[in-house]
């Protein structure tokens, strides 16, 4: 009974093609990911590597899930569909193998097509060497069985399993099929709500758990991965991952089985018995026919405009009322919701809901469900006449075509019009119960309706003529889909993003409370225009084509088309293209003529043939400036900076100097050399390389090592027009923020590089290890890091602005007034001037500003004033700023150096970037960084105080030391200023806040090293790796002054600073001589953890699998510890060659119940907490503590940096 | 007024010929479309009704107060005269009877909204729906539907009313009562019922054709048409075994089953051996064009 079941579904499925569709889709899925090597891995990661393998797996079944609704929803509900169920049960069958056949039938076919999408990865690895797209050969490993077979049965089987039983019991018990699409979208907002949580490291636990597919649980089992595990590892059977499948395994055998044991006949074939109309004789005498009024009909334009609205009306509430549409909206609401409500965080910290968060929140999971609502409810209108018949009645009435096609296009407006409704009405609701009550309606109103809705529209437009064209709903569907994938998804694969030719593309907005739209609504206009007119264009085709009538051939709906082609309409078609031509030569010439474009291939080519061209220069000797007098104006309306300068250089080398080598990066901000002169001559120009902005002058006369000479250059730099991309920051009307790279920097820039090694290799550049010289290199140690062109300098300088902007240089404010500008028009100037030596980093900044004032004093008596100035309106966290530069002068003025100027200043720059960054006295402080951060929730990490903290510590670390441009000098910069924002916060939030910000610092360096794309270098020798020098470096120099004591690092840093602090001459400090002061502090027990840590690349797994009390009297008890210590060394390629022998000295600690400290953060309590100096393996400890102790652990606020931080801690059992 | 149809052709893209050579003057009052399934009356009625190109031929209103009609170019102008019931059709399932038929009648063009709402109520009693006119339509039954397809056809007084298989689902009684409507149409208004039920035509025209395969193979009154047929028509009860030796020697128009036996009806100009005469009817018109043009029918 069964297997003749089994065989004619399996027969039955194998002659659909829909079967070979979806296997086909899941196919070029994998198989274009793989051969266009754009996995989910670094560069030292192979294509297909296990680990891409089981991600790719993974992330197929989730979309395996929407072909799992197809497939097994529609067994059993088939038998509905075509009223075979009332015969078909009639026939000798049991229940049982009547769905067990029918399950299992299209259960194995489900498999099939899911192998398929793993043949695409077999296929894609084997013809990748061949095509090599993926810009390197080398990257296909080798394929082994193992690694397709490892995930098909961790991943496939058991998620097939599970989705395929639920909607195959849905549809067995319900017995409708829109079941399944409930529930597919329910298991993929169960996955989407865990990408939601999983932003808090804390969730971990719950989201591994949680998902549905394991996806969560496989990434952060082997997140750490190195990519040479990567490339040979498969996930250990485990942890949160077995735990996660045996979980899901679980519910799916539980709904399998229920579904076998509880399907009857007898319920199967029930009638619904719905509400049905009766149609009763009437008793009423019905009048005569003749007797009815017979109106003159009225055929206006005007008549067509009111049938259109009503029609519109009709076919909207026909949508709305649609339970699937209701369904997907909720969901959609749902996301909006969510995003909004977790917004950005940073460090595990919200930020306050403010309107543009609300509004941005439409760009995330809410888009996808738009994208749905648009494809499929556009054909739901099209085609809703010939669906339901109705076409035979309505396309005889006396309206002309574009009545009932206009309406339908009307009846999608107002769906485009109620989805931007909810981006308002979730937002307005998020904020509300968030209790932040400044509702911004205009910017609410005019991103919604302004720029919302005329994207989604342009989507419709793009639905309605595809659907129109293929006059078919179901292959309309999937042609539409087609069209959306092959506009946006392929270029995508083939780094296309021209956007002239990128249909419905163009409109990218980043708002900004600074800045407000900014400069993005001339580009946003130009190409909304330029794809309306495209758009227009479609819609009067789809109306000549537009299907009336009951013949659908070609012929005749040619012969209809020809008919519409009206002088009206072809007038409009005329005056479409148009517009259409005349904008794309508008936005042609924005892009392409104004602007430069290159595509990413183009864009590194001309990397590769800048080194190629011009490395032979990176060495060659030139001046360095001493002095620096600027005269800056920016005219924020014009998106304009002019700059002029009189500097002061000197011939610091030991040879003559006769040509100066000038680059000016050749973007769109268009800087042009004005004046340029040499102790008032203007030098000869011997090479004019605009192409790479490269120059070089010869000078009037050699000079000579030590001679002097006087420079003047005079800068202009313009945003003109609107790029393809970008978001042109530097100079915009509120918020300019830009440096002294505006003027031309000398000789050649190692940093336009190309760093990718496998473009290096596809371009024929060698590989590229180090970016700077080894730490005894005399050309590296005669610069500093972070620029060649000058040592120290002396600084003063002017800026104006406009008269409603404040202008801000580094230094002291000397002197403000206001005069006419070169405009003619009135300009408020400002006078900088820095007392003692910078370095030659000099920030310009306008905007509109309020000012909060305060001062510090120092302990010689010295006054330093401080500054916020800030956009008005961001006021919330500026006691918050204020006080972290209090402390941060106190702590680092006590500990390392005087602090060498009379003004510190923050001041905020609108969000187009997200970063902070230290000038000598100020400090540049992105919108989004801090100043809309929601720090009520005193748990969450106070990282306004923090990040303030590190850009003060700057001032210190890469202001008064300044590290040579050798390797591993960035430590000195960037780990100093994470240790001292440490110890500023420790001080201010005590010892029990670190371990939360530890975990972030662990989780981005283990995820960091996974990563990368070169090799992991250690703390002495990285020159690029970021995650090293912030993660990395935090994580050791906290554990450091743990280890050794806080007052011992501070000392040794004081004599380093002594040592160091303005260095005046070549050789300048590297990580050695840092690194040297660190050393001599250690104790000599402590050596090797030091030269461990520093010098070699070392993980720790310390664990502790059990803890045992038993009570010993009054509150007393003796604890059991099982604790297992190892110490790991990797090779710079993330393998590990050895296991440490040596001891490590580790706390072990019992620990009662959290409480909370007086600023209300939560913090552990230990009852014991020791350092015990642990050889590698098991060990028992046993402690008597004071107290009932929870829990029990090993380094349990994770100062060692442990490859997993979670088995630190158990709870502790009690007898 | 008239409507005159010359040499209509039609071939579908799946290379049917639905139409070849349709040529028929219909006069106004009520003219019945005979013709078996698949005759080409759908295909007749669509393109009338201006849902259908034609590839040849034309089709014109003559006699209209506004002048003429081209009903295959001036199709605006033929929809405002037009009352048209599809053999086939459906309705928004979420929408009510009454609120249907209201948006009908704006889509033909009726502005007043009063005079809209005593148009409606009064076509809903008109076709029994009044009871039941604020349900969806979702919820009708197979006949229930079928006459609001009758109402929404009548909405407007047209002149020109083409009603296709309109009796198709009704019980005995919503068809005497469709068929007591269709006589209160005026006289000045061309009605077009095209069906398969010969006892419609008879009852209900004036005026009449018979298609077959595409052609028109009779057209005319249909009582003359059944006067033609006078003293040709024979019947003969014999057993079932022995219907195919008939066929062979006679021309056998219809076969059907009565008491068990089948009764044949063969047409012959003089008197058949063993056959008696009967008064021939429409029934016997039809099959006697049908046979000749495709063969015997059993009904």
């Amino acid at each position: 009974m069964f297997s003749e079941i089994f065989r004619f579904e399996l027969a039955y499925r194998l002659k659909r093609p829909a079967t070979y569709l979806y296997a086909l889709i899941l196919f070029l899925f994998t198989f274009l990911f793989v051969i266009y090597g754009s996995g989910p891995a670094s560069e030292k990661t192979n294509v297909n590597s296990p680990y891409a393998i089981s991600q790719f797996v993974v992330v197929m079944t989730i979309f395996g899930m929407l072909v799992a609704s197809a497939v097994m929803g529609v067994p059993v509900y088939r038998d509905i569909e075509h009223n075979t169920k009332n015969y078909f049960f009639s026939f000798p069958i049991t229940e049982r193998g009547y769905i067990l056949g029918r399950y299992f039938g299209s259960f194995v076919v489900l498999l099939g097509i899911m192998a398929v999408g793993m043949l695409g990865i077999v296929i894609g690895s084997l013809l990748g060497p061949v095509f090599n797209l993926a810009d390197n050969t080398e990257r296909f490993g080798p394929i082994r069985f193992r690694d397709y077979a490892y995930p098909f049965l961790l991943f496939v089987l058991p998620n097939m399993f599970l989705v395929g039983s639920i909607f195959f019991a849905l549809v067995a018990f319900s017995q409708q099929v829109f079941t399944t699409y409930a529930g597919s979208i329910l298991l993929f907002i169960a996955y989407l709500l865990g990408t939601t949580l999983s932003q808090d490291l804390e969730n971990k636990h719950l989201v591994n758990l949680l998902d549905p597919f394991g996806s969560f649980a496989y990434d952060n089992a082997t997140k750490y991965w190195s990519p040479v595990e990567q490339n040979t590892l498969v996930p250990p059977l485990e942890g949160d991952l077995l735990t996660n499948r045996l979980i899901w395994l679980g519910v799916a055998l539980l709904v399998f089985l229920l579904t076998v044991f509880r399907f009857s006949f007898a319920r199967f074939l029930a009638v619904k018995l719905g509400k049905k109309a009766k149609g009763e004789a009437s008793t009423e005498k019905a009048p005569s026919l003749a007797s009815l009024p017979t109106p003159t009909p009225v055929f206006q334009v005007s008549t067509y405009i009111g049938q259109m609205v009503k029609q519109a009306r009709i076919e909207f509430s026909n949508i709305i009322r649609d339970p699937y549409f209701i369904a997907i909206l909720l969901g959609a609401v749902l996301f909006l919701f969510l995003d909004g409500w977790f917004g950005v965080q940073t460090y595990g910290t919200p930020s306050l809901p403010t309107t543009y968060t609300m509004l941005e929140a439409r760009n995330g999971t809410f888009f996808f469900f738009v994208l749905i609502v648009i494809i499929f409810y556009t054909g739901e209108v099209v085609h809703r006449d010939k669906v339901v018949h109705y076409d035979t009645i309505a396309d005889a009435l006396p309206v002309p075509d574009w009545m009932n096609y206009g309406a339908k296009l009307l009846a999608m407006t107002y769906i485009c019009l109620l989805l931007c409704t909810l981006i308002i009405v979730s937002g307005v609701l998020d904020q509300t119960v968030k209790g932040y009550f400044n509702y911004e309606f205009p910017l609410y109103f005019r991103d919604a309706y302004g720029i919302a809705f005329t994207q989604y529209f342009q989507l419709v437009m793009l639905a309605f003529f595809v659907h129109t064209m293929v006059n078919q709903k179901f292959v309309g569907h999937i042609a539409t889909l087609a069209t959306y994938i092959v506009i946006w998804a392929v270029p995508q694969f083939a780094e296309f993003s021209y956007k002239l030719a990128l249909p419905f593309s163009g409109g990218g907005v980043q708002l900004s409370d600074m800045n407000g739209f900014g400069h993005y609504l001339s580009s946003l206009a130009s190409f909304r225009v330029y794809w309306y007119a495209f758009g227009g264009i479609l819609l009067v085709l789809a109306l000549w084509f537009w299907n009336r009538g009951a013949d659908t051939g070609f012929k005749s709906r040619w012969q209809l088309a020809r008919q519409r082609m009206g002088k009206l309409s072809i007038a409009l078609v005329a005056l479409l293209v148009l517009a259409f031509v005349s904008m794309g030569a508008w936005i042609y010439t924005n892009v392409s003529v104004k602007n430069r474009y290159y595509s990413a291939d183009e864009q590194r080519e001309q990397q590769a043939d800048y080194e190629k061209k011009y490395h032979k220069y990176a060495n060659v000797l030139q001046p360095k400036i001493t002095s620096v007098k600027l005269a800056v104006d920016v005219f924020p309306d014009e998106f304009k900076a002019v700059a002029t300068g009189q500097f002061s250089i000197v011939n610091k080398g030991d040879q003559p100097i006769d040509s100066l080598h000038l680059t000016i990066s050749p973007d769109n901000f268009h800087r042009k050399l004005t004046k340029f002169t040499i102790d008032g001559q203007a030098p000869k120009l011997i090479l004019n390389d605009t192409d790479f902005g490269y120059y070089i002058y010869k000078l009037p006369k050699p000079m000579n090592p030590g001679d002097t000479a006087r420079m003047e250059m005079d800068v202009t730099g313009q945003y003109t027009g609107f790029p393809n991309s970008g978001d042109q920051r530097e100079v915009v009307s509120n918020g300019t923020f830009f440096n002294v790279g505006i003027f031309p920097g000398f000789g050649y820039n190692v940093d336009g590089e190309l760093s990718s090694d496998k473009y290096r290799k596809k371009y024929g550049l060698p590989v590229k290890e180090w970016t700077v010289p080894a730490q005894n290199d005399p050309r590296g140690l005669r610069d500093f890091l972070f620029t060649d062109d000058a040592d120290w300098v002396t600084f003063e300088g002017t800026i104006s602005t406009t008269p409603d902007q404040t202008a801000i240089m580094p230094g002291e404010l000397l002197k403000t007034w206001t005069a006419n500008g070169p405009n003619g028009k009135p300009r408020k100037y400002f006078q900088y001037k820095l007392p003692s030596f910078s370095d030659y980093f000099f920030s310009m900044c306008s905007a509109k500003y309020a000012v909060k004032r305060d001062s510090w004093t120092g302990p010689d008596g010295k006054k330093v004033a401080l500054e916020i100035y800030h956009h008005p309106g961001h006021d919330r966290n500026l006691d918050r700023f204020m006080a972290s530069m209090k402390a941060s002068l106190s702590y680092y003025t006590k500990n390392y150096a005087p602090y060498p100027y009379p003004v510190l200043r923050v001041l905020e720059f609108p969000r187009y970037a997200a970063f902070a960054q230290s000038f000598p006295t100020t400090v540049p402080y992105s919108e989004e960084f801090g100043w809309v951060g929601d720090f009520r929730d005193a748990d969450k990490t106070d990282y306004a105080y923090y990040v303030t903290a590190h850009e003060v510590a700057h001032q210190w670390w890469g202001h008064q030391i300044m590290p040579s441009r050798t390797r591993g000098a960035n430590q000195i910069s960037e780990t100093m200023a994470e240790y001292s924002a440490l110890m500023v916060l420790k001080e201010r939030y005590g010892v029990d806040a670190m371990p939360k910000f530890l975990k972030y610092s662990l989780d981005r360096y283990l995820g960091g090293r996974a990563f990368e794309d070169k090799f992991e270098a250690n703390m002495l020798d990285n020159d690029t790796r970021s995650y090293v020098w912030y993660q990395k470096g935090s994580m050791l120099m906290y554990a450091l002054q743990d280890y050794i004591g806080e007052a011992r690092v501070n000392q040794a840093m004081n004599d380093y600073m002594k040592a160091a602090r303005f260095r005046q001459e070549a050789p300048f400090t590297t990580s050695l001589e840092w690194y040297s002061f660190l050393k001599a502090a250690t104790p000599d027990s402590l050596k090797p953890w030091l030269a461990d840590n520093f010098e070699k690349l070392t993980l720790y797994d310390n664990r502790i699998t059990k803890a045992e009390a038993k009570p010993i009297g009054k509150d007393q008890y003796r604890i059991k510890l099982n604790v297992r210590s190892a110490t790991e060394y990797y090779d710079k390629s993330g393998k590990e060659i050895s296991k440490g022998k040596g001891p490590v000295l580790v706390d072990i600690a019992v620990l009662t119940s959290d409480s909370k400290n007086k600023d209300g953060l939560t913090i552990k309590v230990p009852l014991y907490m020791k350092k015990h100096s642990l050889t590698p393996g098991e060990h028992v400890i046993e402690v008597t503590v004071k107290g009932k102790p929870v829990k029990a652990g090993i380094d349990p606020y994770n100062k060692l940096i442990d490859r997993v931080a979670d088995d630190n801690l158990v709870n502790v059992d009690m007898p | 007024m008239q409507l005159e149809i010359k040499d209509l052709t039609k071939t579908y893209s799946n290379g049917v010929r639905a139409l070849k050579g349709v040529s028929l003057t219909i006069p106004q009052g009520m003219f019945g479309l005979l013709g078996p399934n698949g005759a080409g009356k759908s295909s007749l009625m669509r393109t009338i009704a201006t849902l259908q190109e034609a590839d040849g031929g034309s089709a014109r209103l003559t006699g209209l107060p506004e002048g003429d009609l081209d009903i295959l170019t001036q199709k605006d102008a033929v929809r405002r005269l037009l009352g048209y019931l599809p053999q086939e059709f459906g309705v928004y399932p979420r929408v009510t009877a009454e609120a249907m038929l209201d948006h009908i009648a704006t889509l033909k063009g009726i502005a007043n909204s009063k005079e809209r709402k005593e148009i409606v109520q009064g076509l809903l009693q008109k076709v029994n729906l009044y009871e039941v006119r604020k349900k969806n339509l979702g919820t009708y039954s197979g006949g229930m539907k079928q006459r609001f397809g009758i109402a929404q056809a009548l909405i407007g007084s047209p002149r020109l009313i083409i009603v296709d298989e309109p009796t198709a689902g009704l019980d005995p009684a919503e068809r005497n009562r469709f068929h007591n409507l269709l006589s209160e149409i005026g006289e000045n208004t061309i009605v077009i019922l095209s069906t398969h039920i010969v006892e419609d035509v008879t009852n209900l025209c004036s005026d009449m054709a018979i298609i077959c395969l595409g052609e028109v193979v009779a057209t005319g009154n249909p009582n003359d048409l059944v006067t033609q047929l006078n003293g040709k028509v024979w019947q003969k009860s014999v057993e079932k075994s022995e219907i195919d030796t008939y066929r062979q020697t006679h021309q056998i128009i219809s076969t059907q089953l009565k008491g068990g036996k089948t009764r044949l009806h063969a047409y012959s100009e003089v008197p058949l051996d063993g056959f008696t005469p009967v008064t021939p009817d429409l029934e016997d018109v039809y099959f006697t064009k049908i046979t000749e043009k495709m063969g015997v029918m059993s009904v």
